[in-house]
This record gives C-alpha cells, sequence and structure tokens, in this order.
C-alpha cells in the first residue's frame, strides 16, 4: 500500500473507523510478528509486544513522520516496544529463569525451527545466541535491508555504535557457525 | 556464498514458515473495540461538555462559567430574605441546604429574586437565592430552584478554600472529592454515579468539567465546572439518544461538536425534510443551515422559530418534569437564544465560529 494511503487509514483507525482498523491490521501484522518473533523468543511474550504495538499505532499517530515511509514508523514502533520489554523483562529474567527450570516450558525452539535443515537450525540458534542490541542490528540489516544509517535513526544510536555492533555481531556469527561443514555451506541455496 | 547472502536468505526463509497466531490477532482487536469504547464514550462527553458550553456561551458572552441557565438573562423581580422565608418554594429549598450544608444556617441570604410568568402571578418558574457567610473566607452559596418542581436546577458554591489555595489548585484528586461531597450531601447516592473528569481548552483560566453519569442510565447525572474557587453544579437530564448523527461541522478535517446541541433538533429536520445524515452530506459540502434551507424554500426566520423553540423549552426541562409556562415568557425567551441560533445556522463547516 501506497504511504499515504496507509496515514489516511491510521487517522481513520485512531478516529475509531474500525473497517480501517482491520485494514491496517491485515497489512502490517504479519511482517510485525515475524520481525517480533525474530527478536523475541517466547510466545507469550510476542502476544505481548505484539498488542502493545497496536496500541501504540492508535496512541502515538501524532508522532508520524510524513516525510519517511509507512514502513519505517511502523518498525519504530516495533523497536520501541521490544525494548521497552527487554527493559522490564530485565527485571524479571531472575525469577522467570527459576520458574522456567521448574516448569517444562517449550523450548527456546518453536515448531517450526524443529523442521528445519540442520544449518538453518545452527544459523537460528546462533542469530538468538547474540546479544540483544547486535541481534537487532543484524535483523534490521538482513531481513528488512535496511542501511546502517537508517538503523542508527530508527534506533536513535549514533551510526559509530550501528556499525560496531553490527561487526560484532557478524563476527559472532562467523564464530558460530565456523563449525558448519564447508561443502554444506556451498551447497546449500547456492544457485 | 558469503555469510552475509546466507544470513538475509535463511531469515527470509524462516520468516515464511512464521504464521501469526490466531489468539494474538483477536486479542489486539480486542484492544481496539477497548479503545473504541473509550472513544465513544469520550465523544458523549464531548457532546454533553458542549451543551455546557453552549448553555453558558448564551448566559454570559464573557464565556465565563457559572450557573448555566438561559432564564437568568430575563427580567426578574427582587425578593427580601422574608419573602424568600415565606414563599414555598424558598423555603424548601432553605430546608434543602440546610439539611444538606448545615454551617449554611447561619449564613445571610444577600441576594434573592425570581423569574416570574407575566400571566400567572403565582408561578415562580425559578427562584434564585444567595446565602454569603458573615466574615470566614466569605463562603457563598447561589441556588437557583425551580419555582414548580421545588428542584434545585443549580447551584454555585464559592470561596471554600482558603483564597491563598483556591479549589482549581488541588491535585485532581482531591478536586474530585470536593465535587463528590458536594453531590452526596445536595442530591446523596454519589457512589451510584460513574465520572469522567477532563481539563477544558480554556486559555484564560484553568477549567475542570466533571460528567457524573448514573450507572446503567442513559446519561442521567450532574454536571459540573470547577473554575478558579468555584464549584458550579447542575442536575443533567438523560440526553435522548435517538439521533446518532454528530460532529455536523468540521475544524481542520476533525469533528466540530460546537453545533450538534443546536442542529440536533427533530422539528428542525421535520422542516426541512431531512434525515440528520443528509443535513450533515449538506453542511459538510460548505453550505450553511441557511442556505440549505433556502434550496428547499424555507426562511432563515422559520429556522430560527424552530431551533429558537426547542432551546427554550429545554432549558425549563427539569428532569422529567417539564414546565409550562405563558406564551409570552417563551417568546421573550426564543428572543434571548436567537443571535445564538443565528451564529450557528449561518456557519459554515471549516470556519472560525
Amino acid at each position: 500500500m501506497e504511504n499515504e494511503e496507509m496515514y489516511q487509514l491510521l487517522i481513520k483507525m485512531k478516529e475509531g473507523d474500525e473497517q480501517a482498523f482491520h485494514r491496517v491490521y491485515d497489512a502490517t501484522f504479519q511482517d510485525v510478528y515475524r520481525t517480533v518473533s525474530f527478536l523475541v523468543d517466547h510466545k507469550q511474550d510476542r502476544e505481548d509486544v505484539m498488542n502493545e504495538i497496536y496500541m501504540q499505532m492508535w496512541t502515538s499517530l501524532a508522532n508520524y513522520d510524513t516525510n519517511r515511509p509507512f514502513q519505517f514508523w511502523l518498525h519504530g514502533l516495533v523497536i520501541r516496544q521490544v525494548q521497552r520489554f527487554r527493559v522490564k523483562s530485565w527485571r524479571r529474567f531472575r525469577i522467570f529463569e527459576r520458574i522456567r527450570s521448574f516448569s517444562h516450558e517449550e523450548s527456546y525452539l518453536d515448531e517450526h525451527t524443529a523442521l528445519m535443515d540442520g544449518t538453518n537450525q545452527m544459523i537460528s540458534q546462533s542469530i538468538r545466541k547474540l546479544t540483544d542490541k547486535q541481534r537487532t542490528v543484524i535483523i534490521f540489516r538482513f531481513y528488512h535491508d535496511y542501511t546502517l544509517e537508517e538503523i542508527a535513526t530508527l534506533l536513535d544510536i549514533p551510526l559509530g555504535t550501528v556499525k560496531s555492533r553490527y561487526h560484532a555481531g557478524l563476527q559472532a556469527l562467523r564464530k558460530y557457525l565456523g563449525n558448519l561443514p564447508l561443502e554444506r555451506m556451498e551447497k546449500i541455496n547456492d544457485y | 556464498m558469503t555469510i552475509e547472502r546466507k544470513i538475509r536468505e535463511h531469515l527470509h526463509e524462516e520468516a515464511e514458515t512464521m504464521e501469526c497466531p490466531p489468539a494474538i490477532s483477536k486479542r489486539i482487536e480486542q484492544s481496539y473495540s477497548h479503545y473504541l469504547q473509550r472513544k465513544r464514550s469520550e465523544i458523549t462527553m464531548k457532546k454533553r461538555l458542549i451543551g455546557g458550553i453552549v448553555a453558558a456561551a448564551i448566559l454570559i458572552p464573557t464565556a465565563a462559567f457559572a450557573a448555566p441557565v438561559v432564564i437568568d438573562m430575563l427580567t426578574r423581580a427582587p425578593m427580601t430574605s422574608e419573602q424568600v422565608k415565606l414563599d414555598e418554594a424558598g423555603k424548601a429549598t432553605l430546608e434543602k441546604l440546610y439539611r444538606a450544608i448545615p454551617e449554611t444556617k447561619s449564613f445571610e441570604i444577600i441576594n434573592a429574586s425570581y423569574l416570574g410568568d407575566p400571566n400567572d402571578s403565582t408561578k415562580k418558574v425559578q427562584l434564585s437565592i444567595v446565602l454569603q457567610e458573615k466574615g470566614g473566607t466569605g463562603k457563598k452559596i447561589t441556588l437557583h430552584t425551580n419555582g414548580i418542581t421545588d428542584e434545585i436546577q443549580d447551584l454555585t458554591q464559592e470561596n471554600w478554600e482558603p483564597k491563598e489555595k483556591p479549589l482549581i489548585t488541588l491535585p485532581d484528586q482531591e478536586i474530585k472529592g470536593k465535587v463528590d461531597q458536594l453531590i452526596d450531601q445536595l442530591y446523596g447516592n454519589i457512589k451510584d454515579y460513574e465520572v469522567a473528569m477532563e481539563q477544558m481548552d480554556n486559555p484564560n483560566q484553568k477549567t475542570v468539567i466533571l460528567n457524573y453519569t448514573k450507572k446503567g442510565s442513559e446519561g442521567e447525572g450532574y454536571q459540573a465546572f470547577v473554575q478558579g474557587n468555584t464549584i458550579s453544579l447542575s442536575p443533567v437530564a438523560p440526553t435522548p439518544s435517538n439521533s446518532e448523527v454528530e460532529g455536523y461541522f468540521s475544524r481542520d478535517g476533525k469533528p466540530d461538536y460546537y453545533a450538534d446541541n443546536f442542529i440536533n433538533d427533530e422539528k428542525l429536520f421535520a422542516l426541512l425534510k431531512m434525515s440528520p445524515t443528509e443535513l450533515k452530506e449538506e453542511l459538510a459540502k460548505g453550505k450553511s443551515v441557511v442556505e440549505v434551507a433556502a434550496s428547499k424554500n424555507i426562511s432563515k426566520q422559520q429556522v430560527i422559530d424552530v431551533i429558537a423553540r426547542t432551546q427554550a423549552e429545554g432549558q425549563l426541562q427539569d428532569g422529567k418534569n417539564k414546565v409550562t409556562i405563558s406564551d409570552d415568557l417563551l417568546k421573550q425567551m426564543m428572543k434571548e437564544v436567537e443571535p445564538k441560533v443565528v451564529q450557528i445556522i449561518e456557519h459554515k463547516t471549516e470556519t472560525g465560529w
């Protein structure tokens, strides 16, 4: 959808137009859910974060920058809510860890990762081992193809910081994936 | 292949396998419904608030809030404090007040007047009494009673707080507490009401409005304005929610509720032979109500008469009881409202008031 059209829909949604809400939701939920899933590991947490993101949509339309693509504003909301959740979850972290060791909570891996082949599972797990900060940069760089400058704007941090997180993230991934059999690395999806 | 490309491809592949669980979509949909409910109650609140503003604006062109009752503008006959005590409605009002706020027993009646029906000397349409404390902080209370039903239609309580720390400077919760107490003393059963409190866009003076709605009712309750060291309180009759149309005009692309209270008039729709929705559509094209009427060969005066009558009669509504007055007095009241009506029906959307 065009940026202008999306913006008009957002305005209508804020005014209470249910149809507009459904159109905005249908156009965005897949992208938002996938992005959140790459950044947040637990199912329940994903749901909470998603809900917060959409609530922000009808409350913080005021800071919408019409000079930038709609996508950019949307991802800004995603990032802010994911970060808010992380700050909160750090406080809960200890309790959470203890509860988890007692309960049989689902493993970090979702069903879909179980269906992936070994190499892809490796990459998935490697990305999850990154620090939150590195992981965010890696996901927005490779999944959404943002430039490092754009990521700096999105995260509201200096470009130098983004660069160092990006390189540190790549370094770490190289290290984790270094033990992949090389010929498989070459074969898979290499057209 | 490079690791960068590998990661990119992997992420896109993995994303394809991720499906958003329906439970999440359901929950977000619910969140939006909650938002809508809140928003709708805000709109009704706005609408009622605008009614209050319009009434106050009719009354006092300077737009200071006090006693939003039109009939204050009309000629009134003064009364002595003795006459008040002998008058039936006067006696009833004072008894009510003394029971509710015992300290007022020692107050002096400093002013009293009534609005009578020129054709029926026994009828007092409205009786107004002002009492003030001798000394102290100069506490003052003004009551307007419907002379036919003995109902206190409107009251203003001033200077209950010390001058150096007026009411409006207190935290919101405390302001609400004071208004709650006043309603409970005078009318009782405050716990049966829900309240919405909002600060109004009044650049000259901080003004807070509190709308009390009886739980489970159609909007029956009280409306209170707090400004400076004053609470102005009046019971609100249930608003008939037969007209679902609101925001007849717009301003800066946003709905403008200012005129709704005047235009949502069944008799006007009947006169124009239009539905509320049709009228709203015509106004949205930038026409005024007068122009819409002219296109149907209806004169400006006809439109004025219809709306002014509704507005004047509305002022005489007292909860469910309607006060009957003579035609002369009604005409007099309609004349008072006329300038306001003219302003509304000559207004065009997206222009300043």
